[in-house]
């Protein structure tokens, strides 16, 4: 199967099972989690089915082309089912098959594997997929998203597109992948690992993109209209009605400023105690966002949810 | 007798720690509502069992029906509960109401507090089934995980998802519904094995019905079949198994039924230390590893602990893949770190932080070296190799190879340390300053690695007490207690003991233009007492606790060995028969004297008899016992005092009456037994040992 026969897999069989297919997200994003699809979507009550494929940068990962495991830009396949449904599970070792593996000759398992991103106020239980001993999958039950308890708990799905394909094209090297027959992962992305590499190592202006960070963090707040006094309990207040607030411009600052706190990292520019304040500094700004999200669906009268009862 | 019960909980895969912690509880909690409910016998036993996808317990031994209960049951004032014309009061009829009798049938209860209400409480007991449907939610509910989640929508906490509930009583099912799932006879088999739901008959027929359908439920005969298995697959491959006890536990959580597939990789990797190739091989993928001989050369090969193995060579192909990525991976690591000598990473150390108050990794390295330096001095040894072992110890931190393997800190720096031709002591060091890691683990048998060990754990010490940063119940997030706890070992078991004020005045010294530590006087005074507290701990598991008090009232607090003759030395003169005697009588003297002057005696004012032979006795003896004292040879110190002051101090208790009204005379005698007190005392606080006789107080009785 050559890679995009393998997302085209995906997408097919998880169509058939109820979810829409979408597109990725039009900005730096580390995780298919940051795609507004399921970070917002994962809050309030009302249901959300959804697939797509996400290109995702980790700047600290990149390695110049030269290691054969490891990218700065991968492929995540996102899958997320809310509410979870109780065979989540069989569903998705189904969706193995469809790529052509039976689970029953393999040894497949399922290894404990907590997620949290600190940065997003999220976390979640569940497992990382283990594929005759390779981890091919992150198999998550979101518990909180943007410091906000979820119910319905959503189920996500995240498929390591390029691990599963060199499992079952049996390389040895990324580069050497079958993207579509005649071109070659190495073809589209070799260069571009190199030039993000010494990028992100190397050449990114770490003072314009410290500047970046404050300028969007600031966006944030006007955007929300969040101010800077805390209510009881540190509660975030803010001094425009939820609809007024512009959420999706907010979440895309947001995740500007987690970006470019990647790239700060991986240049090397944040010293240890100063990272847990930027991380905190994002934090704050996303859980704005979750809040503000949730208060704009209920004021809309979570509409989605009345779609699914129509629906029913 | 009733018939076997159980119950199973079907779930989504379980972490390990999670079947462990679920299946304690649940054994627990079922002992305690059963010993509620009334319903044990003799011959009850209750046996937890899990695989990763179920927890299950198994009771036999229940009783057919719960006993009757008859119970006189107290309940309110009677004033409070009946007019006096003996009308009853709101009180009266709750109660009554309460424990379900007529108001007719309650007594007055005479007591030393008063009248009271009283009732003779009948409950008829209920068959066993009953009662168990009524106990099961809540054996459920109780069943406790590290960590709980919730799923779908939303309204139930627990380890994982639950799908099914199994809950026989013999051949009947005990209904009850626990997380909106109601309870039955159908399980489920091994995921892929035997994917299929089936019944069970009989709770009996349980492990036998599951083994068929490829899953091995009670935990201990799935790890004995894992053994076994791998024990085998080391033998085929021509070695043996490198035995592992913590990733035995962890594999056999992770399979229903355990089958062993081997598999290899390149030789060329065994140029790697052993120890990242273990380290890969156990951490990342949870292999066991192979060696030609117990204690030989590693083989280039692994077992691999699987769940399903209808194709081993499609499996074992997989693994192959995974674990020759994560070699070339580790091999990398090594070959990048060898590029620069090990030094080159002390630059690193500047940046990493330490902790917050306390500065960098860099800073306090250079306080190592200082400390290492001073102690060298004070024991005598090659002040030059510690001070270079202290330096280079944590360089390996910065390595590559660390960063990715954190537990081979210390190995690895060693590993370094030889390729570079460093002398073979400070590289030991590297790794060996680090024991005792725990409990079980050895304490450096080389000087400079103690050195360095000590240097390292008070710089901890002093820093962290020094900031107010001190443990405080479970809370220990610098393992403060551990630091000490090596110091003092390395002491009793190892070669350096020093003095403990000093060694804390050093440390404290070092840290001068690094952090602004509390005053050292302060520092001292708090760490005195947590080196007591620690060092009582450790020794009183094997020396009387009481001599042990004793021992640390007369102790300076400076060398742990000194502290540990005095024990040796009181231990051996309780076990000898004239200890009895003895103590009693310096117990007194100290009593008697503890608020009184001392001074000199004055011979005149000596009674005649049993007071002017003590004084006679002690006054040619008490240098020698002083000087014993002062040499530390606290044997012979209290041999002296139990050979010359036995006697004496025993006849002038019977025959002198101390606390005389001629005021002169009484304290002149005070002096006396307060200068044979403070004697004594300086070897051991004998007041602080128990004795089977109280000593009588001689200003009452005599």
């Amino acid at each position: 199967m050559t890679f995009q026969e393998i997302i085209l897999a995906l997408e097919r069989f998880w169509a058939e099972h109820g979810c829409l297919i979408v597109q990725p997200y039009n900005s730096e994003v580390g995780a298919g989690t940051f795609n507004p699809h399921t970070f917002l979507r994962a809050i309030g009550p009302e249901p959300w089915n959804v697939a797509y494929v996400e290109p995702s940068r980790r700047p600290t990962d990149g390695r110049y082309g030269e290691n054969p495991n490891r990218l700065q830009q991968f492929h995540q396949y996102q899958v997320i089912l809310k509410p979870s449904p109780l065979d989540i599970q069989d569903l998705y070792l189904e969706s193995l098959r469809a790529l052509g593996t039976d689970p029953s000759r393999h040894d497949i398992r399922f290894i404990e594997d907590d997620w949290e991103s600190p940065t997003l106020g999220a976390w979640g239980l569940g497992w990382q997929v283990w594929l005759d001993g390779l981890e091919i999958s992150q198999f998550t039950y979101f518990q909180q998203c943007g410091g906000i308890d979820c119910k319905p708990i959503s189920g996500e799905l995240t498929y390591g597109l390029e691990r599963i394909a060199m499992y079952l094209q049996d390389v040895d090297d990324v580069y050497e992948l079958l993207w579509a027959p005649g071109i070659r992962y190495g073809d589209l992305y070799k260069r571009a690992e190199w030039e993000w590499s010494t990028y992100n190592f190397e050449q990114a202006d770490t003072r314009l993109q410290k500047e970046l960070f404050e300028e969007y963090e600031k966006q944030v707040a006007a955007l929300l209209g969040l101010g800077d006094k805390r209510g009881k309990g540190g509660a975030l207040r803010f001094d425009r009605e939820p609809l007024k607030r512009l959420v999706l411009p907010a979440y895309d600052a947001v995740i500007k400023c987690s970006h470019y706190f990647n790239v700060l990292d991986a240049r090397g520019a944040i010293s240890v105690t100063e990272r847990q304040r930027y991380i905190g500094r994002v934090r704050l700004i996303a859980r704005a966002v979750a809040e503000s999200w949730y208060a704009q669906r209920e004021a809309l009268g979570f509409p989605l949810l009345q779609t699914a009862t129509a629906a029913q | 007798m009733s018939a076997e019960f159980l119950v199973e909980i079907g779930t989504e895969e379980l972490p390990s720690s999670f079947v462990r912690h679920a299946l304690r509880s649940l054994d627990r909690s079922a002992l305690e509502l059963i010993a509620q409910a009334r319903l044990g016998t003799e011959a009850l036993s209750v046996h937890p069992m899990g695989t990763p996808r179920r927890l299950a317990l198994r009771i036999r031994g229940l009783a057919e029906r719960q006993p009757d209960r008859n119970e006189t049951v107290m309940g309110p004032p009677w004033s409070a509960a009946f007019e006096k014309d003996g009308k009853p009061k709101k009180a009266a009829t709750g109660f009554a109401k309460k424990h379900g009798v007529e108001i007719s049938a309650l007594r007055k209860q005479s007591t030393d507090k008063g009248d009271y209400v009283s009732a003779e409480v009948h409950e008829d007991g209920k068959p066993l089934a009953d009662v168990l449907a009524e106990l099961l939610p809540q054996l459920c509910q109780r069943i406790t995980f590290p960590k709980s989640m919730r799923w779908g929508p939303g309204e139930i906490a627990f380890g994982r998802p639950i799908h099914w509930i199994v809950s026989l009583l013999g051949t009947d099912v005990i209904d009850f519904q626990f997380a909106n799932i109601a309870a039955g006879r159908t399980t489920r088999g091994h995921r892929f094995l035997a994917p299929a739901t089936f019944e069970i008959e009989d709770a009996r027929n349980y492990e036998k019905a599951l083994e068929d359908a490829h899953v091995i439920v009670d935990t201990e005969k799935r790890k004995a079949r894992m053994l076994e298995g791998l024990l085998a697959s080391a033998k085929a491959l021509g070695g043996v198994l490198q035995p592992d006890a913590f990733l035995a536990d962890e594999c056999v959580s992770l399979v229903e039924e355990p089958f062993v597939v081997p598999g290899r990789f390149d030789e060329a990797f065994l140029q790697l230390p052993d120890e990242v190739v273990v380290s890969v091989m156990r951490d990342h993928q949870r292999y066991f590893a192979v060696r030609a001989s117990e204690g030989g050369a590693l083989l280039p090969s692994y077992l691999n602990v699987v769940n399903t193995a209808q194709d081993p060579d499609t499996i074992a192909k997989g693994n192959d893949r995974v674990l020759r990525a994560r070699l070339a991976d580790a091999r990398f690591f090594v070959e990048e770190d060898l590029k620069a000598p090990l030094a080159d990473r002390l630059k690193k150390l500047e940046s990493v932080v330490f902790q917050s108050k306390l500065g960098t990794m860099g800073a306090k390295v250079r306080r190592l070296e200082a400390n290492a330096n001073a102690i060298a001095e004070w024991a005598g040894t090659d002040a030059a190799a510690c001070q270079a072992a202290a330096r280079i110890c944590k360089a390996d931190l910065e390595t590559l190879i660390v960063f990715e393997f954190p537990e081979l800190q210390g190995e690895m720096g060693r590993w370094y340390a030889l390729r570079e031709g460093m002398e073979q002591s400070v590289a030991d060091a590297i790794r060996d300053h680090y024991r005792p890691q725990g409990a079980d683990d050895s304490v450096p048998d080389q000087l400079v690695s103690a050195v360095v060990a000590v240097a390292d754990r008070i710089d901890t010490l002093v820093g962290c007490f020094g900031i107010g940063l001190v443990p405080s119940g479970s809370a220990d997030p610098f393992a403060l207690r551990r630091a000490a706890l090596g110091i003092l070992r390395i002491a009793l078991e190892g070669p350096l003991d020093v003095d403990l004020h000093a060694l804390i005045a050093q440390a404290h010294s070092a840290y001068a233009g690094d952090a602004d530590l509390k005053p050292a006087a302060e520092v001292d005074a708090a760490l005195d007492d947590f080196f007591r507290g620690r060092v009582r701990a450790m020794l009183k598991d094997r020396h009387d606790a009481d001599v042990v008090d004793a021992c640390l009232g007369a102790w300076d607090g400076t060398s742990v060995r000194d502290l540990r003759t005095r024990i040796e030395a009181v231990s051996e003169l309780r076990a000898a028969p004239e200890f009895e005697a003895l103590a009693v009588a310096f117990k007194r003297a100290f009593n008697i004297t503890k608020d009184s002057a001392r001074g000199a005696i004055e011979p005149g004012l000596l009674e005649d008899g049993a007071e002017s032979a003590l004084a006679e006795r002690f006054g040619t003896v008490r240098d020698q016992i002083r000087e014993a004292t002062g040499a530390r040879r606290y044997a012979d110190a209290l041999k002296l005092v139990a050979k010359e002051l036995g006697a004496p101090i025993d006849r002038f208790f019977d025959e002198v009456f101390v606390m005389v009204d001629d005021a002169k005379v009484r304290e002149n005698r005070l002096r006396l037994l307060g200068e044979i007190a403070d004697t004594v005392n300086g070897i051991a606080h004998f007041h602080q040992l128990g004795t089977k006789l109280q000593g009588r107080d001689p200003s009452v009785s005599a």
